[in-house]
């Protein structure tokens, strides 16, 4: 790489043999990299790192892979099977004693709690950066760190400008407006409004997991707009190609339909929007240096510089105190910050989540499919 | 005189090795036995099948611990109670069901005519013209096909471009119910015609120009000679229509707009999203279940058609 990137590159290199505690001695800073990790276990000519495709792997890619294969000359192949379909995949393999098809997986937290509890995670707890990050890198509920959270994000209402004139949707409520049935699109298994809907639909986040009953009255009010389902990429491509004015999605996705030339914002509504995490993990049942190397890799997507490139790219914040938000999303609600951020925002533990998801997602697609 | 070496070619003592060497592997003793052998292929690979199957079965008994994400090690029929009492699953199983049987009668309706026309033709030209139109769909994808009628229906899309030029506001053609059909329809329908052309080609031409010469027009020929012979190729192509319509994933989930899914997707959820492999399976066998019935029903009544090979039943 050259240009620009070049100085971001030399921090990275550095902060890269920080994070694995190999720069403990000034001296070593500058050694060549064949030498400074050569009391390192033996290197892998790759790793595979399980992402999502469009923007999401780039900024991987540029922020993450691309640094660590410099520092340490491994390969990083991404796979971008869908997260949904890899876990059956490695967790036959960990079943059968087989060494699993990626290295890492970068997951949803929700997805990569049911891993855990399967018991077919890594423990991740010795890495040295894990010092440095927020509260947020840590799973809640879980013992240890299974999987390593990497950064937040929220599921904004993104809306298209022109289809609501008077300003932006102040409530969930106002996509029951008559004139956007058929023009709205959620998530196909409800995931990001379940809460959302709990409030706009006069019951309290207390209430969650135990009486969810506002939630489905909700959802069953907004199925007679309706709704497209669909997953992200539908999102975009929705609203790129004019089939829906509004849709519960993740901020990324509609930053990326803005990037693309579509007129669409985003807002938080006064109901408040589900913030949630994603992750990285390790199975188990790796060979010895190829987990060490892929501790390696989550050390370094933890460190600031990483963060900085990776979650530009993403527009998301992450776990690591001092990162800046993008120039365009400073003060956005979907960049939380600061405490006053946060209230607006429904966090809810990923063990809750993953205990009654199958309960939801039934009720969910009851309701969608009827 | 001594024989000339070309009265018994080299080829001819190199099938003679040949021959000695294969009666030593197989020897005519074991004749009987070939036809069996020639089914291996086959038996290996039903054989697999229903080793996956057996697997299935045994996942289907077992219900998901949330607490672990582990099969539950005791046995029960807790999948199987929720799959006959759930709506969604009555909902997702009657759409399919419904759809699969509009799809069957619609594609038969549209591949009929088109597999007539390509079978009479007197024209080369348009016969090589409508196979290769048969044809070209097969080198396309499923997947793509469904987006291009994305691309074609959307809000806007062609069609809707077009209804814009003479005044009419966009209206939404596409992720609903009829959309998912359309699609299937199109999707079937070269399968429909490959299964009926050879049914149509064994009707001999005399038959229908005997019925004219005998008075009848060319509605009642076609009512009582022509339709009654294609009955194998009906019977073969519905089956097949049918049966892929059923098990169908990808034009429910693209063209239906996540509200049409199909059993299959149902199927994809349970594995995929939540995780829940019993539950997958056991709507995986219950579909297999209600594909087999229907297949034997139709088999019971009116024969395998021309899936048959031209035996009656």
């Amino acid at each position: 790489m050259t240009g620009p990137s070049k100085p971001f590159l030399n921090l990275g290199r550095r902060r890269f043999l920080q994070g694995v505690g190999l720069a403990g001695a000034a001296g070593l800073v500058g050694m060549p990299f064949g030498r400074a990790f050569a009391a390192e276990p033996e290197k892998p000519k790759e790793i595979i790192v399980r992402a999502w495709g469009g923007s999401w792997v780039d900024s991987l890619k540029k922020g993450v892979s691309d640094p660590f294969t410099e520092a340490t000359g491994i390969a990083v192949r991404h796979d971008l099977t869908e997260d949904n379909e890899i876990q059956p995949k490695v967790w036959a393999a960990v079943a059968q004693k087989r060494v699993p098809p990626i290295h890492i997986n970068w997951d949803t937290t929700t997805n990569a709690t049911k891993s855990a509890l399967r018991g077919v995670t890594e423990d991740l707890s010795d890495l040295s950066n894990l010092a440095n990050v927020t509260e947020l890198a840590k799973p809640v509920g879980l013992d240890g760190y299974p999987i390593v959270n990497t950064y937040g994000y929220v599921y904004v209402l993104a809306y298209r400008p022109s289809a609501f004139p008077d300003g932006a949707p102040k409530s969930w409520k106002d996509l029951l407006d008559p004139k956007l049935k058929g023009r709205i699109a959620l998530y196909n298994d409800g995931i990001g409004f379940h809460f959302p809907a709990q409030v706009a639909g006069g019951g309290k986040l207390e209430d969650i997991p135990d009486n969810m009953q506002a939630a489905w009255d909700f959802i069953a009010k907004i199925k007679e707009q309706e709704p497209l389902l669909g997953e992200d990429p539908d999102f975009t491509a929705w609203f790129q190609k004019g089939e829906i004015d509004a849709a519960c999605t993740i901020s990324t996705n509609a930053r990326e339909a803005k990037a693309n030339g579509v007129d669409i914002a985003w807002t938080v509504p006064e109901e408040g929007a589900k913030y949630d995490t994603d992750g990285l993990w390790i199975p188990k049942g790796l060979p010895e240096n190829e987990l060490y190397w892929a501790k390696q890799y989550i050390n370094f997507a933890i460190t600031k510089d990483a963060q900085q490139v990776w979650l530009d790219g993403l527009g998301l914040p992450g776990v690591v105190p001092g990162v800046n938000p993008p120039a365009d999303l400073v003060g956005d609600p979907s960049y939380p910050t600061t405490e006053a951020d946060f209230k607006k925002l429904i966090r809810i533990s990923s063990k809750v989540q993953v205990e009654h998801e199958s309960e939801w997602f039934g009720k969910f697609k009851e309701i969608m499919q009827g | 005189m001594r024989p000339s070496r070309t009265s018994y070619p080299l080829s001819w003592r190199l099938m003679d090795a040949v021959e000695a060497v294969a009666a030593a592997v197989w020897p005519r003793s074991f004749s009987a036995a070939v036809p069996w052998l020639m089914l291996m292929p086959a038996v290996v690979l039903v054989g697999l099948l229903v080793l996956g199957l057996w697997d299935m079965a045994d996942g289907s008994f077992r219900t998901l611990d949330t607490a672990t994400f582990l099969p539950s090690d005791d046995y029960s029929l807790a999948n199987y109670d929720r799959a006959f009492t759930e709506k969604l699953f009555f909902t997702v199983a009657s759409r399919s069901l419904i759809g699969s049987l509009i799809v069957t009668v619609i594609t038969l309706v549209f591949a009929f005519p088109y597999s007539y026309v390509m079978v009479r033709t007197r024209s080369a030209a348009l016969r090589k013209f409508l196979l290769i139109a048969l044809f070209l769909p097969f080198f396309i994808g499923q997947v793509v096909r469904a987006y291009g009628w994305l691309i074609i229906l959307g809000s806007q899309g062609m069609v809707n471009e077009a209804l814009g030029l003479v005044g009419v506001a966009p209206i939404r053609l596409l992720y609903n119910y009829p959309a998912v059909l359309f699609g299937l329809v199109q999707y079937m329908l070269p399968f429909a015609v490959l299964m009926l052309a050879p049914a149509l080609t064994a009707i001999p031409e005399e038959m229908e120009s005997a019925a004219g010469s005998l008075g009848a027009n060319w509605v009642r020929t076609f009512i009582h000679v022509v339709l009654p012979l294609a009955k194998p190729g009906f019977i073969g192509a519905g089956l097949v229509v049918m049966t892929l319509s059923l098990t169908d994933f990808a034009i429910p989930a693209i063209l239906g707009g996540g509200s049409q899914d199909f059993i299959a997707n149902a199927i994809y959820d349970q594995f995929f999203r939540t995780s829940d492999q019993g539950m997958g399976a056991t709507l995986a066998l219950l579909l297999v279940a209600v594909g087999s019935i229907m297949v034997g029903v139709v088999f019971a009544l009116f024969g395998a058609g021309t899936l048959a090979m031209g035996r009656s039943k």
